[in-house]
């Protein structure tokens, strides 16, 4: 077995799990703040006025990186979700809820600021347009998933049961990021394209870059931290616990 | 800069959520923390308290 499959076998262990997100949850949110910054202050400050939108088109800093981790927040909940089904790996069936919340955040923030968008540039907060309605869709399928893992009192079976509602959730993916292409509607198409050519200026684009960084550090944080916590309710009468938490003269609790 | 209320409005909303999250994050770290140190306390309680439960008593009744 060679040193990286013997690293990911042994992250699969919840004590080597702890140690791994204790240190790198911190990393990753401490990460993210600067380039957050730095994507705010470009976003908001630096780069001029687009022509018909004006300063409106600014949210789109935001928006468009957070519908991007909404979508693919869920695809990878459903990948820890099968991973944890398939060969019954306790920490992905943690990952995969771990992800719910987030995930569930970056969609609210997808839709509040759509909302606002629209109202400034096409004079209305909502319409039931395809690519609107199927992210709405995808905000009730997080909070099944959430609600789900919270009905259920065994954890294992809970954590199997909302996974299954993510895999077959997965399915709604394709739907709302090929909805503007089927059925039209108010949404406008892709302008921007990680890999082709984009209709947005290149002066207007760099921004959008440290956001979309920004934001896949801060989920990284975010999901070691909230796995993290999920793993040590679960572990909390195990051995190695009592060691990691084994209290100092003073009482004061190990980080 | 035009569009200020708007901007005013969906930049807290994505700020909002982001410090939500991470508080989120912090107070759950917390919790688990809390109550795994706890159970250990407890279990740490059990093994050490001494064996004066008359166990031999109630079963020979």
């Amino acid at each position: 077995m060679n040193a990286l499959t013997r690293w990911f076998h042994q992250l699969g262990s919840p004590p080597t799990f702890d140690r791994f997100a204790a240190r790198w949850s911190r990393v990753f949110y401490v990460a993210a703040v600067p380039v957050l910054l730095i994507g705010l202050w470009q976003g908001l400050f630096v780069v001029p006025a687009e022509q018909k939108q004006l300063d409106a088109f600014r949210i789109l800093y935001i928006h468009v990186p957070s519908a991007w981790m909404s979508l693919f927040v869920f695809a990878l909940m459903a990948l820890y979700s099968a991973i944890a089904l398939i060969w019954r790996i306790k920490i992905c069936e943690i990952l995969a809820m771990a992800c719910a919340p987030m995930g569930a955040g970056f969609t609210l923030i997808t839709l509040l600021t759509g909302s606002i968008w629209g109202k400034g540039t096409w004079g209305t907060w909502w319409d039931w347009d395809p690519r609107m309605t199927s992210e709405l869709v995808l905000l009730f399928l997080y909070l099944g998933v959430i609600g789900l893992y919270h009905a259920i009192e065994d954890r294992r079976s809970a954590a199997r049961a909302a996974g299954l509602l993510a895999i077959v959730g997965v399915s709604l993916l394709p739907v709302i990021r090929y909805s503007v292409d089927w059925w039209g509607g108010l949404h406008q198409r892709q302008s921007i394209n990680m890999f082709g050519d984009n209709a947005v200026r290149g002066q207007l684009i760099a921004p959008l870059w440290w956001m979309v960084v920004a934001t896949k550090l801060w989920f990284a944080g975010s999901l070691l931290a909230k796995a993290r916590a999920d793993n040590l309710a679960r572990e909390a009468g195990k051995a190695w616990v009592a060691e990691r938490f084994a209290t100092g003269p003073a009482g004061e609790i190990p980080r | 800069m035009t569009h200020l209320p708007y901007l005013i409005g969906a930049f807290s909303v994505f700020v909002l959520v982001l410090v939500a999250d991470a508080l989120g994050s912090w107070l759950r770290l917390r919790n688990a923390r809390q109550l795994a140190l706890r159970r250990q306390e407890r279990l740490r309680a059990r093994d050490t308290a001494p064996a004066t439960a008359p166990l031999a008593t109630e079963l020979s009744r």
